[in-house]
């Protein structure tokens, strides 16, 4: 857990420093108060004195409670969340190219088959049962312009 | 008398087919997403927020409010059959609600906690009416300075009293802050943090910062690991609480109430804190404290009452200062700017049947909710028996089409998948995201009314102590800072004089 914290102290030290050196491209004051660089400034300024003290702490006593078991889960649970956003990365992506109800099939029935095991036939049923459903509810009843893509649906 | 003939305008703007469908609506979704553990108000109502860019603003917050008050109603039977929580709220409804399920009175506890959480939304909104309107009136003396410092004591509030680390909560704020620079500066209308990314013109918006922390976020951190819920099984003729149950907790729900109210009410606290709190002082008060945590009536309707109060608390400081308390709050104040409303205390006066008719919805939602609820609640909890396998696709694509619909463009789909990914690191580290949100939220306005109210004062900074509200603001928050750290000094004494023992 500590070393989460670190981490994390860390990484706000370096976006508080980026923020102070970011905000010196604005003007600082204007005639009768801030400018557009004062609030980033003194945000970066915050930030980086808050991470500071709070990556200081990590190294005090430890604290009530406190277990050094990692947060993170194995690898297998993390190759699982890597899929589901690679699933849905590869979404965004074809989403307009392919249109919205078909990349919906898509996306379920690899969901589906590939990360939950369920059968093909299943997987199948169920993307044509969500695609139809989006179709139904959003493109047919609320309207929406969702993309349809080189098929036209 | 006024307050009444107005709350009257307003039963009358809400009693429409329309209006009462978007309240049914809105208490049906809300129930659901109480019920089922991973997905919370907030991301619920930034999900279903731009499905209803169509409409008029009144239905859709009607709808909205009901969502936020129908997750307090549904987070309970998750507790009291699974072992569960719903929503943080309910957190503590397992102490007492698993144990008088798993004694075969899970029906009991069901109804108890529906009707304490009635009463509750009722005595809540009639609280809201009492503390909202004078507070509206006397927030119309606020100038830049006021607001300034007035945001100022909320943000503090929410970082001290939001998260488990002050300073995780605080990091968290400035970042959303932060965030909150980027776009066009409302000082020189001077791009920020731009990149030569078009779209970052307009700012990071909020409504997909919250579909990602909170939704993507939520989903992956349950995804993990391949959820499976057993629940105990309860029968409908069994979900009446006797007159003698219901008797025996008349004290418990009004306490439950008040402290929900006006725990509610503070920025920050929210109904996770005025249940726990609820719980506490009932135990405290009870002739039998031991039968606590071993099944007691009251310990499920105190803490019930307290989170479907605080609820209705927590619409006082958006209602009438127009500043959010919380992330759920925070997507409501996003979207009533989105329909160019502008919260705060003009609203009274400037759209009087919106605020009226809202509030009159709190009062037929509580009313839906109790008719929604006991008779339904087994066909709710038949929900829980759906494979987690199959609700999360679904999840995940109501987030895409939410985010999508906002500017028709991927471009904001992907943005929350981003922070999808940190709200899933947020969630195991324990970074809170509320603060980064509400600072989202508020950080545009801070920056405003402290622009404004330097420009009034020809540069003088002395007007934000000089001027009597703002000085007190500014002094309240002080007091909070340095009894914060004088506390955060005292425990790291403790913990090291523990570590050298």
């Amino acid at each position: 857990m500590k070393k989460g914290d670190r981490v994390f102290s860390l990484i706000c030290m370096g976006l508080g420093l980026w923020l102070i050196l970011e905000s010196q491209k604005f003007e600082y004051l204007t005639k009768f108060g801030p400018g557009p660089g004062f609030l980033p400034f003194w945000l970066g300024v915050i930030l980086g004195l808050i991470a500071l003290f709070a990556f200081v702490g990590t190294f005090s006593g430890k604290r009530k409670n406190e277990t050094n078991e990692p947060r993170l889960p194995g690898w297998g649970s993390l190759g699982r969340i890597g899929l589901i956003m690679l699933v849905m990365a590869g979404f965004a992506f074809f989403m307009n190219g392919l249109g919205f109800i078909l990349t919906v099939f898509l996306f379920v029935t690899i969901l589906l088959f590939v990360l939950e095991g369920v059968n093909i036939l299943k997987s199948l049923f169920f993307g044509v049962m969500f695609s139809a459903f989006i179709f139904l509810i959003f493109r047919y009843w609320m309207e929406l312009d969702l993309p349809r893509g080189l098929l036209g649906i | 008398m006024d307050s009444f003939h107005s709350l009257m305008q307003g039963f009358s703007t809400v009693i429409t087919p329309f209006n009462m469908g978007m309240a049914a609506m809105g208490c049906f979704f809300g129930t659901l997403v109480g019920i089922l553990p991973g997905l919370g108000p907030s991301a619920t109502i930034a999900m279903l927020l731009p499905l209803t860019f169509g409409m008029d603003a009144t239905p859709a917050m009607i709808m909205m409010c009901a969502i936020y008050y129908g997750a307090m109603y549904g987070g309970s039977t998750t507790s009291i059959l699974v072992n569960v929580p719903g929503e943080s709220a309910s957190v503590v409804t397992t102490f007492d609600g698993y144990q008088m399920a798993r004694q075969g009175r899970g029906g009991v506890a069901l109804g108890i906690s529906a009707i304490g959480s009635f009463f509750a939304g009722i005595i809540g909104t009639i609280a809201l009416i009492m503390v909202c309107v004078p507070l509206s009136k006397f927030t119309l003396k606020f100038g830049p300075a006021e607001y300034f410092s007035l945001i100022v004591m909320g943000m503090l509030c929410i970082v001290f009293v939001g998260g488990k680390s002050i300073s995780k909560s605080l990091m968290s704020g400035v970042i959303g802050m932060a965030l909150g620079t980027v776009g066009i500066d409302v000082i020189q209308g001077a791009p920020r943090f731009v990149y030569d990314v078009p779209e970052l013109m307009d700012g990071v918006s909020f409504i997909v910062v919250v579909m990602g922390l909170f939704g993507i976020g939520e989903v992956l951190v349950s995804a993990e690991e391949r959820m499976k819920i057993k629940t105990i099984n309860v029968k409908l003729r069994d979900l009446w609480p006797t007159v003698a149950d219901v008797w025996q907790c008349k004290w418990a729900i009004l306490r439950g109430s008040v402290i929900g109210f006006f725990v509610g009410a503070l920025p920050g606290a929210g109904a996770t804190i005025a249940s726990f709190l609820a719980y506490g002082i009932e135990k405290g008060v009870a002739k039998n404290p031991e039968r606590f945590g071993k099944g007691a009536i009251e310990g499920v309707a105190s803490p019930e009452s307290a989170n479907n109060a605080a609820s209705s608390g927590a619409f006082v400081p958006l209602l009438a200062l127009g500043i959010p308390g919380s992330g759920a709050t925070a997507v409501m104040l996003g979207a009533l700017m989105l329909y160019g409303l502008k919260p705060g205390p003009m609203l009274f006066h400037t759209n009087p049947d919106f605020v009226w008719a809202v509030i009159a919805s709190m009062f037929i939602g509580n009313v839906i909710l109790i008719f929604m609820n006991l008779p339904m609640i087994p066909f709710f909890a038949m929900g829980l028996r759906i494979p987690y396998r199959y609700l999360y696709p679904a999840i995940l694509l109501i987030c895409i089409i939410g985010a999508y619909s906002l500017s028709n463009s991927v471009y904001d789909v992907w943005v929350m998948l981003i922070f999808g990914v940190f709200g899933y690191f947020m969630k195991k580290y324990d970074i809170p995201g509320g603060p980064m949100v509400v600072a989202l939220v508020l950080g545009p306005m801070l920056e405003y009314n402290l622009y404004r109210a330097l420009a009034l004062s020809h540069g003088n900074l002395a007007t934000f102590v000089t001027r009597p509200i703002s000085g007190t603001l500014l002094a309240i928050a002080a007091v909070m800072v340095v009894v914060m750290t004088l506390k955060a000094g005292r425990m790291k004494k403790v913990l090291v004089e523990e570590k050298d023992e």
